[in-house]
């Protein structure tokens, strides 16, 4: 395949699946501007990636992985001008971008709220994936995938509960 | 308050189009890729960059004294005993920013890949950021000579005051640049930690944690007898 058409396919992939994109920058980033740093990020990487991409896997798949990778890394510089904590704003609203459902408002305030590890296994959950799917994304066995994903479960249920 | 049912939300989830409604244009998807990564690894590399610079224009203010001092054999041994140290320390950096992890699309499963950056700080950047706060003393070392230079036009003689003053300050410029460092890229890298803790819970991985920040002081206690030993050295040779 040239360059140009690889290029061409990878923009065409991105755009078919860019809602995720926004769904893990929702769950990870607070303000528009970090969201958008992380945007950019995952872009980044999904292109150095892309050609290693053999399609073995779904595309959105592969990308989830990419971008559940890009998102846990990402770190925070430590300084006075910077925000260094690491508990999500409960004030922090997806609808003021999106025309979200309310339901999915509140999923969406919730796995805000959730763990950075807790929150990938929560959104691999959500699109269906299978457990040996997302062991394989995290790294840990098919086991520990449903101990997380209970315990991920029953603290999203705690917190939407509140939020409700 | 009923407890919500998270299954039953799977469906809505799958069914949002909220998201839809905002597209990245193509524009947006070239932007982002001209731009550079803020990943922790170019983190290291950056750093490293800034610190080669950093001894590159020692080293060269360095054999400016060695040009200013000509016929002072002492000045000329200690200097190039610096500069060697200096060649040593860029040829350390060089090393280390070839070893720098690559970026995350290299590695897909998460674990790996924060295993991968936490034990290359550990084991291997963290040397750099000792040897990295060396071009702090080093500066104020050579800007003592000058100074030396131009306000008596020779290394006048030294007395245990001036020994203690200017030791001091550079084992204070020393510790000032290591802490500095250290203490950003702990704080970067304590992140990755706790998704590594978060992965593990309660396995052995904290073990490991404990064990790497054991050796970190045992470096740090190396790093501090070699420079103090490095500067009772060269405050011999100069005198």
């Amino acid at each position: 395949m040239t360059q140009e058409r690889t290029d061409k396919h990878f923009l065409e992939l991105l755009h078919r699946h860019q809602s995720i994109l926004h769904k893990i920058c929702f769950a990870y980033c607070k303000s528009p501007t970090d969201r958008e740093d992380l945007q950019q990020e995952i872009v980044l990487q999904l292109w150095k990636s892309y050609p290693s991409f053999q399609g073995k896997s779904q595309f959105s798949t592969w990308m989830y992985r990419v971008a559940l990778n890009t998102a846990i890394n990402r770190t925070t510089k430590a300084g006075f001008l910077t925000d260094s904590s690491f508990t999500p704003d409960p004030s922090y609203d997806p609808e003021v971008d999106y025309e979200l459902s309310e339901e999915i408002r509140i999923l969406h305030r919730a796995i805000a709220q959730l763990r950075k590890v807790e929150k990938a296994i929560i959104l691999l959950w959500l699109e269906e994936l299978s457990y040996r799917e997302i062991a394989e994304t995290i790294g840990i066995t098919e086991k520990n995938v449903s101990v997380k994903i209970v315990r991920a479960k029953s603290r999203l249920a705690e917190i939407i509960k509140k939020l409700q | 308050m009923k407890t919500p049912d998270i299954d039953s939300l799977k469906s809505a989830w799958k069914k949002e189009k909220g998201f839809d409604n905002l597209k990245l244009s193509e524009s947006d998807i070239e932007k982002f890729l001209k731009r550079k990564s803020r990943d922790i690894t170019q983190l290291f590399k950056k750093g490293l960059i800034i610190d080669l610079v950093l001894k590159g224009l020692t080293g060269i203010s360095l054999i400016g004294i060695i040009i200013l001092f000509t016929g002072n054999s002492n000045i000329l041994i200690s200097m190039l005993l610096v500069l060697a140290l200096i060649l040593w320390s860029i040829w350390f950096q060089v090393k280390m920013y070839r070893n720098i992890p690559s970026d995350v699309s290299s590695e897909p499963v998460i674990r790996n890949s924060l295993e991968k950056r936490i034990h290359f700080y550990h084991e291997n950047y963290v040397k750099s950021l000792y040897i990295g706060a060396l071009s702090n003393a080093l500066i104020f070392v050579s800007g003592s000579l000058y100074y030396f230079y131009f306000k008596y036009g020779e290394i006048r003689p030294l007395d245990l005051t001036d020994y203690l003053v200017f030791g001091g300050a550079t084992l204070i410029a020393f510790i000032f640049g290591a802490a500095v460092n250290i203490g950003q890229m702990n704080f970067q890298v304590k992140q990755l930690e706790s998704c590594l803790q978060e992965i593990d819970e309660d396995s052995i991985s904290e073990l490991t944690l404990k064990e790497q920040k054991n050796k970190r002081r045992r470096l740090l206690f190396i790093m501090l007898l070699a420079l103090i030993s490095g500067l009772l050295l060269l405050a011999y040779l100069i005198s």
